[in-house]
């Protein structure tokens, strides 16, 4: 194949790559969604996002050394094809179970996919260096947008149109690529010569795993916060947690000034765990708050994660099977992160949400308003509260209308105020046990990096 | 600046801004942001306002809820939630393991307990205490919650029965 690849074949293979890593986070602005209308828990919800990152986690080094053997071309191809169909599936699925078996199978495709890209790449740009640079970028973008686009279509459309409008993206993915598939197929000369497998980087795909999980947390329970405890919409949020992919564009210059990669993956793992511990100690439910921190991740993210891949993939070939570990060390993070997290935060919601509720009960008790419209109320809110199925619920419409007397209205004004300001306290706090581990986990990533220098396993 | 100071400062300033951050928010009282506690119901609360007829009410019920929370050893606010509806009172009563005798006793000696703090702030003369803690030590569980959820009735009838009482009484004592 030619060093000096058509334009159209190489933002192909960079599209096919952020296509299928987004979608490791791209749905997690929807979840609150499908949560509501597939009528599961929060534990069961977590799995759409827990089935694909697991596969992915299991795939990609199999995915590798499959694309090695039957040619990158053709793997790329047909992945990117079951990822379309998988993502059919997943739109127009109207069970959890069923969702959660398309998004198995799509990730199968999409670790064929991108373990298959990187095998394509330096082929296409003639430098395995600048192969491994596009392929790291493109993850790392379509990762950083997904939640971002995915917000943006689950308010705008629904969430199911954010998995189909991935069947055409993928399809158009795929054309350029068939052309080197069907290249393969006639000649039978695979890209890239097969080459003996080194090990994988241990250190720094552990550390990658790490840092992946600490970042997963952040960003799921940032989501789950800003929606279900705030109450905010998935735009509203999806502009919200835009700030840390925005940040991770700054944090990646950042780290080009620096030449040590084990500097940027420490500072990196430092910076992610301190905007963690920063969402751990959110001092007011106000999202003006959130911006720090999340600024801080996103820089955080950038330098640890290209450093850390940058370390995996150095001096190792084939590149493929490498890429292929990272991936699946990133995606086994997630997993673990969530699993890890979930229960934590799941039961210290629903602890919080009682404490937000005998506090709220305080203040309407001990509440100016006359004692029959606070009965009154406080049965309205019982029936709110009733509805709600375990979350944390709105009470402004138990207030609604507002009476007309004016010192009255104000009472139960001011009533209200106190007792969405105790429920956002109740949410709030409910998250911050698992930021601060989140924050643990990723200062406990210094660890390996700081062996990485010493034992290069 | 060479490349060892470079990692060096990027190592550093990341050290110190995730140092910063955290210290903020825990000046800023990250650390205590969270649902204010409920208040033990066997403390003695002080009346806020002894004073107009639907204050005294609201003070009253408030503190039979208390006397009533205290004997049923869970906070105020959980037993004011299971008073609110039959359906809501039943759930309680399953979930405590309570019957509807114990809650009947609980009850009276939160309304027992109303009495005395009325007594005491001054909101109740204490020629109608002694009557009203006779009166209550026998009184149903339905009409008792009744007397919760609506003390204001009860302390009105009170009132107007004593008013007239105490005008002949003040006549003839010192």
């Amino acid at each position: 194949m030619s060093a000096e690849a058509p334009k159209p074949r190489v933002a192909a293979l960079a599209l096919a790559v952020g296509l299928v890593l987004a979608d490791s986070s791209i749905v997690v602005l929807a979840l609150p969604q499908i949560y509501r209308e597939l009528d599961t828990s929060v534990a069961g919800v977590t799995w759409v996002l827990i089935s694909f990152n697991l596969v992915m986690a299991l795939a990609a080094v199999p995915a590798a050394h499959l694309a090695r053997r039957v040619g990158p071309g053709r793997a790329a191809a047909v992945g990117l094809a079951i990822f379309a169909g998988a993502s059919l599936a997943c739109g127009i699925s109207e069970q959890l179970s069923t969702l959660i078996a398309a998004r198995c199978v799509q990730a199968l495709g999409g670790a064929a996919a991108v373990t298959a890209v990187l095998e394509l790449l330096p082929a296409s740009l003639g430098s395995e260096r600048r192969a491994t640079a596009l392929w790291a970028a493109a993850g790392a973008t379509g990762a950083a947008l997904g939640p971002a686009i995915g917000g943006l279509l689950t308010e705008l459309v629904s969430w199911q149109s954010i998995f189909l409008i991935q069947v055409p993206v993928a399809l158009v993915a795929a054309v350029p690529i068939l052309a080197v598939a069907r290249h393969e197929a006639a000649t039978g000369v695979l890209s890239a010569e097969l080459r003996q497998t080194g090990r994988p980087h241990m250190l720094a795909n552990l550390a990658l795993a790490m840092v992946s999980a600490a970042i997963a947390a952040a960003l799921f329970l940032l989501v789950l916060l800003l929606i279900e405890g705030w109450r905010l919409t998935p735009i509203g949020a999806a502009i919200v947690v835009s700030v840390m992919p925005l940040s991770a564009l700054v944090g990646s210059r950042f780290g080009g000034a620096v030449e040590s990669a084990r500097a940027r993956a420490a500072a990196g793992a430092i910076l992610v765990s301190g905007g963690l511990g920063g969402l751990a100690l959110l001092p007011k439910a106000e999202v003006a708050l959130t911006i720090p921190p999340q600024i801080m991740v996103g820089i955080g993210l950038a330098l640890v994660l290209s450093a850390l891949t940058e370390t995996a993939l150095a001096g190792r070939a084939p590149q493929a099977i490498h890429g292929g570990w990272t991936i699946s060390a990133r995606h086994a993070g997630v997993v673990i992160g969530l699993l890890a997290l979930t229960p934590v935060f799941t039961a210290d919601i629903a602890e919080q949400r009682h404490d937000a509720i005998d506090a709220g009960t305080a203040v309407i008790l001990d509440s100016q308003v006359p004692p029959l419209l606070k009965l009154d109320l406080a049965q309205q809110i019982q029936s709110r509260l009733e509805g709600e199925k375990g979350r944390v619920p709105t009470i402004g419409p138990a207030f609604e209308p507002l009476p007309d007397d004016p010192e009255e209205r104000d009472a139960v004004v001011q009533l209200r105020d106190e007792l969405q300001e105790q429920l956002n306290r109740g949410a709030t706090h409910a998250f911050s046990p698992s930021f601060g581990l989140a924050a643990i986990l990723g200062l406990l990533a210094l660890i390996p990096i700081g062996l990485a220098k010493r034992v290069d396993l | 600046m060479n490349a060892t100071q470079r990692a060096r400062v990027l190592v550093g300033g990341a050290i110190v801004a995730a140092i910063a951050l955290v210290g903020i928010y825990l000046a800023a009282g990250g650390s205590s942001y969270a649902p204010e506690k409920t208040k033990d119901p066997c403390e003695p609360r002080a009346w806020r306002n002894p004073e107009g007829l639907q204050e005294i009410a609201q003070q009253f019920t408030l503190s039979a809820m208390d006397g009533a929370a205290c004997k049923l050893g869970v906070s105020r606010e959980t037993l004011a939630r299971a008073l609110a509806t039959p359906e809501s009172r039943e759930r309680f009563t399953d979930r405590y393991d309570i019957d509807e005798a114990q809650l009947a006793r609980a009850i009276r000696a939160g309304l027992l307990r109303a009495v005395d703090d009325a007594e005491e702030a001054g909101a109740l003369n204490p020629l109608l205490a002694a009557p009203l803690r006779e009166t209550l030590k026998s009184i149903p569980l339905s009409e008792a919650i009744e007397l919760i959820n609506n003390a204001e009735s009860l302390l009105d009838n009170l009132q107007s029965f004593l008013a007239p009482a105490q005008g002949l009484l003040e006549q003839f004592l010192p």
